[in-house]
């Protein structure tokens, strides 16, 4: 069961890469976060109830429902076109996909070669995704697009922290929650400012400070 | 005391929030720059440690009084800046709840015993100075904070994938991620695991404290902000960032990997002076160049630890000195930035003759900065040249006196040119209060006396500090 949701994480990362609507990436992340809840579920034996019930919030509540709603709000308001506008067409993005996911497989078996007890299909889509995340910021022009790739990466992270038998600290989860969320808030403020100042919000506009 | 340090900040900003009074702003600011400093000097004396999930050490100590004694210069000299009345009632009013806010979030991660902990307070000091990077509100300020809020997220993303690494190597028994506990239990740990995070680490927390290749925000930020922000940012994010790496490398040395990993702090840091030295040539805005000589000092401080025995030692002194001068340095630019309305290197000329204080000192910093005799930088750096060459890198301590001598050609041209000669370029009328200069002067002093005669409060302080890693 476990490893049917992993395998359906990584097909999400196919997915990403072979569209080229924002719709799309958002619905993406929203399914990728409820994934996320079903792991904690079928994994939540482990945990304290407590903690259960938070981390159920933060994925059920935040990762699926509060970010891709805002994330739609953020798209509406701007005005932004629909289309991606990648650097690289759909088929290389499935390309580098693919070799990200060989790459991080390969990272995975080493892994277990060296410690016992790494699940490597577990291990491997989590480092998968976090490399997918920052290979979305760098092919793909929108600064709504790199927020998203932010938020895969984030998402990557929380699945490998899953691998861990136990939790962090409440205070700590807390704090982490808390940042990510306000983190992802600013950036939806500063596009809206970004886009009262700038002819089109993507990362070609912002090169008024260099050297 | 340490609850105190950090609910007033808190308290203090509520209530700015509501009373929205310009006076009260600077108030609010001074008064907690005094309490922090005299409970950072409380702590000295009588260590304390808070809900087990804040403590102070003697490693963190150090960082604690540089932030307490920075924050005390940055608080008087606001009261000049403050002044301006182009800044909005409500811009004023952010001003002063954001620095409370930043300054708090500093004091928590330099506090933290936890490196979970840690990483939150580290992600919350890029939340809380974005809007302060923000205040001009300009379009180049946007683009500061956009890449500054972006980078730094990612960045410390990647630490915490070096966090989530490091604890998956913990076996249930040994599960916890206070730093005591990390160091009780490095030899349980498989070397794999510490292996794989560290690089994770030190690219995430060395994105936050500005080291090459990852250093794109730095600049951008550092030049955008105001003056006394960008004072803060340079003299104690960057450290703060740097303690972040120091608890890692703790682990590291008892682990005995230190030969393993050495290579990687050295490559960051060698990269990091070679990146400033290039741009310092050619930078045109004198607080970009403010910023690569921080990127400068950063690697410097890398190269420190990387080397290890009395580089240790220099790291310390070098993180001290460099605090207090580049943040003196980044007061006095916007002394400049007042007086000429420009931060292009060209636009300013015989600044001596204009104001003579700013002059000085501008040149005072530069000597102090850049390690001439009397000032601290100048033992750092000897004592670095020494370690390099004690440990036989002759070839690396040949690179590093190349590119401090760059470095130092580099800055000498832009602050000479800025301070001497005719002052025939536009200036404004704008009057300097006295605010605008006691603190860089008595950073000054403070500098020389440590230079000359190093008080002994302060070479127990740095040999505990180094004692401790």
């Amino acid at each position: 069961m476990t490893d049917l949701v992993i395998v359906l994480f990584g097909l999400t990362l196919l997915y990403i890469s072979a569209i080229s609507r924002l719709e799309g990436y958002i619905r993406a992340l929203a399914v990728q976060g409820f994934l996320l809840t079903l792991l904690v579920v079928v994994a939540g034996g482990r945990i304290n109830i407590w903690n259960l019930a938070f981390i159920v919030l933060e994925t059920l509540g935040f990762k699926t429902f509060v970010i891709p709603w805002f994330l739609t709000k953020v798209v509406r308001e701007n005005e932004i076109s629909r289309e991606t506008e990648p650097y690289i067409t759909n088929f290389y993005s499935l390309l580098f996909t693919s070799l990200i996911f060989a790459f991080s497989f390969f990272i995975a078996y080493w892994a277990v070669r060296n410690v016992t007890d790494v699940r490597p299909l577990h291990f491997g889509i989590s480092i998968a995704t976090i490399v997918f995340g920052l290979f979305i910021i760098l092919t793909r022009k929108k600064l709504i697009t790199h927020t998203m790739g932010f938020m895969i990466i984030e998402n990557g992270i929380f699945l490998l922290s899953l691998a861990k038998v136990h939790e962090m600290p409440m205070i700590v989860n807390t704090g982490i929650l808390l940042d990510l969320f306000l983190a992802v808030f600013l950036l939806g403020i500063f596009i809206n400012k970004i886009k009262s100042s700038f002819e089109e919000l993507d990362v070609n506009e912002l090169t008024y400070l260099k050297d | 005391m340490i609850g105190t340090l950090l609910i007033a900040p808190l308290v203090l900003s509520a209530v700015l929030i509501l009373a929205r009074s310009p006076l009260l702003n600077r108030l609010a600011i001074l008064a907690y720059a005094v309490l922090h400093m005299g409970l950072s000097v409380a702590l000295y004396w009588r260590p304390e440690s808070f809900l087990s999930y804040f403590m102070t050490d003697d490693l963190n100590i150090l960082f604690l009084l540089i932030l307490s004694v920075l924050n005390a210069g940055v608080a008087v000299y606001s009261l000049d800046f403050l002044r301006e009345e182009s800044i909005s009632k409500k811009w004023n009013t952010y001003y002063a709840v954001f620095l409370l806010l930043f300054v708090f979030s500093l004091t928590g991660a330099i506090l933290s015993a936890h490196l979970g902990l840690f990483w939150v307070f580290m992600e919350a000091t890029t939340l809380t100075s974005a809007p302060l990077v923000f205040f001009y509100g300009q379009k180049s300020s946007l683009e500061a904070t956009w890449k500054y809020i972006f980078i730094c997220s990612i960045g410390i993303s990647l630490a915490f994938v070096g966090i989530v690494l490091l604890s998956m190597g913990q076996t249930k028994l040994t599960d916890s991620l206070f730093f005591a506990d990390l160091y009780r239990n490095v030899d349980k740990l498989a070397p794999f695991w510490l292996k794989i995070s560290f690089p994770f680490i030190l690219i995430g927390f060395g994105t936050k404290m500005g080291l090459a290749p990852v250093h794109a925000w730095l600049p951008d930020a550092h030049s955008e902000a105001p003056s006394p922000i960008s004072a803060l940012l340079s003299g104690t994010l960057l450290n703060a960032a740097f303690l972040g790496i120091l608890r890692i490398y703790k682990m590291i040395e008892i682990s005995r990997l230190h030969s393993e990993m050495a290579t990687l702090l050295l490559l960051m840091g060698f990269l990091s002076l070679f990146v400033s030295a290039i741009f310092i040539l050619k930078v045109n805005n004198f607080k970009r160049m403010l910023a690569y000589s921080s990127i400068e000092n950063m690697g410097i401080l890398l190269i420190g630890i990387g080397v290890g025995g009395v580089g240790l030692w220099a790291a310390m002194l070098h993180l001290l000195a460099h605090s207090l001068s580049k943040a003196s340095f980044f007061l006095t630019s916007g002394n400049i930035l007042h007086l000429y309305q420009t931060k292009n290197i060209d636009g300013v000329k015989g600044l001596l003759q204009k104001d003579k204080w700013s002059g000085w000192l501008w040149i005072g910093c530069f000597l102090s900065i850049v390690g001439f005799p009397p000032f601290p930088i100048f033992l750092s750096k000897f004592f670095l040249l020494t370690a390099l060459l004690s440990k036989g890198y002759y070839f690396l301590a040949a690179i590093f006196v190349l590119l401090l001598t760059v470095i130092l050609l580099g800055m000498g041209r832009s602050v000479l040119s800025m301070s001497c000669g005719e002052c025939n370029v536009p200036t404004s009328g704008y009057r300097l209060s006295y605010c605008a200069l006691v603190p860089q002067i008595v950073f000054m002093i403070i500098l020389v006396w440590i230079g000359i005669a190093m008080p002994d409060v302060l070479n127990e302080l740095l040999r505990r500090s180094v004692l401790l890693l």
